[in-house]
């Protein structure tokens, strides 16, 4: 059960969550890793790959046919558009809630003194 | 049956959920599980049309408004109940059965509704029954935040009868139909106020993600698919083509993400997930084609059911780790792996993944968006759509279930737990591969007819499916970049309901200071200052007017002496203070006030 490997955790940021709980038993599992292994990555790259490569092979649908003299609104159907949205949206996202954490962040007892 | 096609289903589970309460546990929650299933036969037992009942106030009430948009959701109101009450098995609390059932009853009401006053009464009863469900957790936070979600209501529900109260004046008719609302624009923003509050519409959006995680385990899963949903399916009836609810829906769906990724607390995360996907149904409400709508009540129908699942799953993890903070969730996909898978498939069902419900219902409304060549809310859509992947799709299965191993090893949810979540998963495949079932039972479903089956949706449009993939994988991508920044801390997020928590504690500090500097001050004016120098001037004043009238006359008399004078003067001025005067000085008081009044008497006559 407890197999004590050692752990290769570059993540030093959950060293002090670790430390409070103690864990029974750690494993070094990929799944267990915030910075997820190697092989994760490589997965992840070649199913991106393929989708974006499946893209060569089928034939879209245009989108926005009436608004096709604008960019924007031909943009949906550019080659990849659908990829580069979704990480541009998602990191947009993240980012913009980064930010506003800064704003928006509070302890946990903040509304301790509230009704 | 003729009975049943008369019986509102509302009032079955209401009187039925109040029968339940004086029965003991095992044959209750059978009860109630039979109950919802009979629900759900009654609602398809009812033809289409609409039904009078005996008037009630001087006005007819129609309970029955049958039509296919009122019946999917009547179906997937009872179907969803089934499926809680399911997994909660275990759940002994007398309270919540009934209030659940009362809640899910009022909801059915609402949805078959054809006046506007059963549908403001059952409106309010799904708030008043909603709240026992917060209340049932029993601990200070959830009574905090019961008492805040019962005000939010109960000031919406005012809203929305101000609304109803004009619109009826204005209009001369209860029915609850469009043109009614329409007539007057007061009464049509009055109503369409209440309405988006309950919907949880940014920025009266805070009560939704400050009540429900605050909620039981069976509170949370019943809670998240009821009042936004009525919510929903009152602006379909109301509003279709209003077109500033596009806007709003799209501000919903991004917001509710944004929040999401900022939190902390699974079920706050699922909370605003909420709000990210009632954005995408309002918006399509604003849309208001043929398509939209029928997208809209799609959505509606397979966002409650992944909706449920993901709570169930959180639930499950809530019920045995007594934890709901991803700071201290983590690694549990170790012990509860068939929780996990559940939960996973909810997770991708609710991003839209291809083969899953969400898949089929959402596309729906983006694609009337693009027919409309509403671009930005297209624009709007796909990154609320992109960010549910992000939050909900990821962040809550990755965060709980996997992460850091937090060094919990809790037990496998119980049996009637994993029940209820893989009727739920399966429903959540099954709509995703047959959405030709979903869509026969959809409003205008007649222009889904050439777009129903797996073929036609997977493989005629692949290259629509295969776009979907893309911009999910993607998405997904972006999420394990930037995992650094998405690391969890123990903090909560400030919403608007900083207004009304820490804005009533500064309200009734600054009316505080402000009132009560103003009360002191008064004081010090008015009893400290005027007042003594009234009492002494009235005192004083006689006293001196008639040392001032009798000088001469001493001053004759006494030849001037001051001593004798000064005696004189403090003698009348005693007299005065004590009211002690010779018979023959209060005679001629008297007299003198006679002759006065006498003079004033004749010169006003």
């Amino acid at each position: 059960m407890a197999t004590k490997k050692k752990v290769t955790r570059k993540n030093t940021t959950t060293k002090k969550a670790k430390a409070k709980t103690k864990p029974p038993e750690e494993t070094s599992s990929a799944m267990d890793n915030p910075y997820i292994s190697a092989s994760f990555w490589k997965a992840m790259w070649i199913i991106c790959s393929i989708s974006v490569i499946l893209e060569f092979f089928i034939h879209r649908h245009k989108h926005f046919e009436d608004l096709e003299s604008s960019v924007l609104g031909n943009m949906s159907n550019w080659f990849g558009f659908y990829g580069m949205f979704g990480l541009i949206a998602c990191s947009g996202s993240i980012l913009l809630a980064k930010g506003l954490s800064v704003f928006l962040k509070a302890k946990e007892d903040y509304y301790d003194d509230t009704p | 049956m003729t009975l049943l096609n008369n019986i509102p289903p509302a009032f079955l589970l209401i009187i039925g959920a109040f029968i339940l309460l004086i029965l003991p546990a095992t044959t209750r929650k059978a009860g109630a599980i039979a109950l919802t299933l009979f629900g759900f036969y009654a609602v398809s037992q009812l033809s289409e049309g609409s039904r009078v009942l005996p008037e009630f106030l001087g006005f007819d009430l129609t309970l029955l408004r049958v039509d296919s948009t009122s019946k999917a959701f009547g179906y997937i109101f009872t179907l969803s109940a089934f499926g809680a009450l399911v997994f909660s098995w275990s759940e002994r609390c007398r309270l919540q059965n009934t209030a659940a059932l009362a809640y899910v009853g009022s909801a059915l009401g609402v949805v078959f509704a054809g006046d506007m006053i059963s549908w403001y009464l059952f409106w309010e009863m799904m708030a008043i029954s909603s709240t026992f469900l917060i209340l049932a957790r029993n601990n200070k936070r959830s009574r905090l935040a019961a008492q805040r979600y019962i005000l939010v209501h109960l000031a919406g529900g005012l809203v929305l009868l101000t609304g109803i109260l004009l619109a009826i004046h204005e209009s001369g008719s209860i029915d609850f139909t469009k043109e009614n609302i329409y007539q007057n624009a007061t009464a049509k923003n009055f109503i369409l106020i209440g309405i988006l509050i309950n919907a949880a519409a940014v920025p009266f959006s805070s009560w939704l993600p400050d009540a429900y995680p605050e909620s039981t385990v069976f509170g949370g899963i019943i809670l998240s698919a009821y009042t936004t949903k009525t919510a929903v399916y009152t602006l379909v009836r109301g509003f279709p083509g209003e077109e500033v609810l596009i806007p709003i829906g799209c501000i919903m769906a991004v917001y509710g993400i944004i929040y999401a990724l900022l939190e902390n607390d699974m079920r706050r995360i699922l909370a605003y997930s909420i709000i990210n996907q009632v954005g995408f149904m309002v918006c399509g409400v604003g849309i208001g084609t043929k398509l939209a709508i029928a997208g809209v009540v799609a959505h509606a129908f397979c966002h409650i059911i992944y909706k449920s699942l993901l709570w169930m799953s959180a639930g499950a993890v809530l019920y045995r780790t007594n934890k709901s903070k991803c700071t201290e969730l983590g690694g549990l996909y170790k012990t509860m792996p068939i929780t996990m898978v559940l939960g996973t498939i909810g997770a991708l069902a609710i991003s839209g993944v291809p083969l899953t419900s969400g898949f089929i219902s959402k596309t729906l409304i983006t694609a009337a968006a693009e027919h409309q060549n509403y671009l930005w809310a297209w624009l709007a859509l796909e990154v609320a759509s992109a960010g549910v992947f992000l939050h909900a799709g990821i962040k809550f299965p990755f965060f709980v279930f996997f992460n850091v191993d937090r060094g919990l090893r809790p037990k496998e949810a119980p049996r009637a737990m994993i029940a209820g979540m893989s009727l739920m998963a399966f429903l959540c495949i099954y709509l995703g591969l047959n959405p030709s079932h979903l869509y026969s039972i959809l409003p205008n479903s007649d222009i889904l007819v050439e777009q129903n089956s797996f073929y036609e949706i997977y493989i005629e449009h692949f290259d629509h499916v295969a776009t979907m993939f893309q911009m999910l994988i993607f998405s997904g991508l972006s999420f394990f970049l930037f995992l650094p920044m998405l690391r969890r801390t123990p903090t909560i997020s400030i919403d608007f309901d900083w207004f009304y928590r820490k804005g009533a504690n500064l309200f009734y500090s600054g009316i505080d200071k402000t009132f009560n500097s103003i009360n002191r001050a008064s004081e010090h004016i008015v009893i400290k200052t005027f007042l003594p120098a009234l009492v002494r001037f009235i005192i004083n004043a006689p006293a001196s007017l008639t040392v001032m009238l009798l000088r001469p006359l001493w001053e004759e008399s006494l030849s001037a002496d001051k001593t004798s004078i000064k005696k004189c003067e403090q003698k009348i001025i005693s007299q005065f203070s004590s009211g002690t005067f010779p018979v023959a000085y209060s005679a001629i008081f008297i007299l003198i006030f006679i002759g006065i009044l006498i003079f004033l008497g004749r010169s006003f006559s």
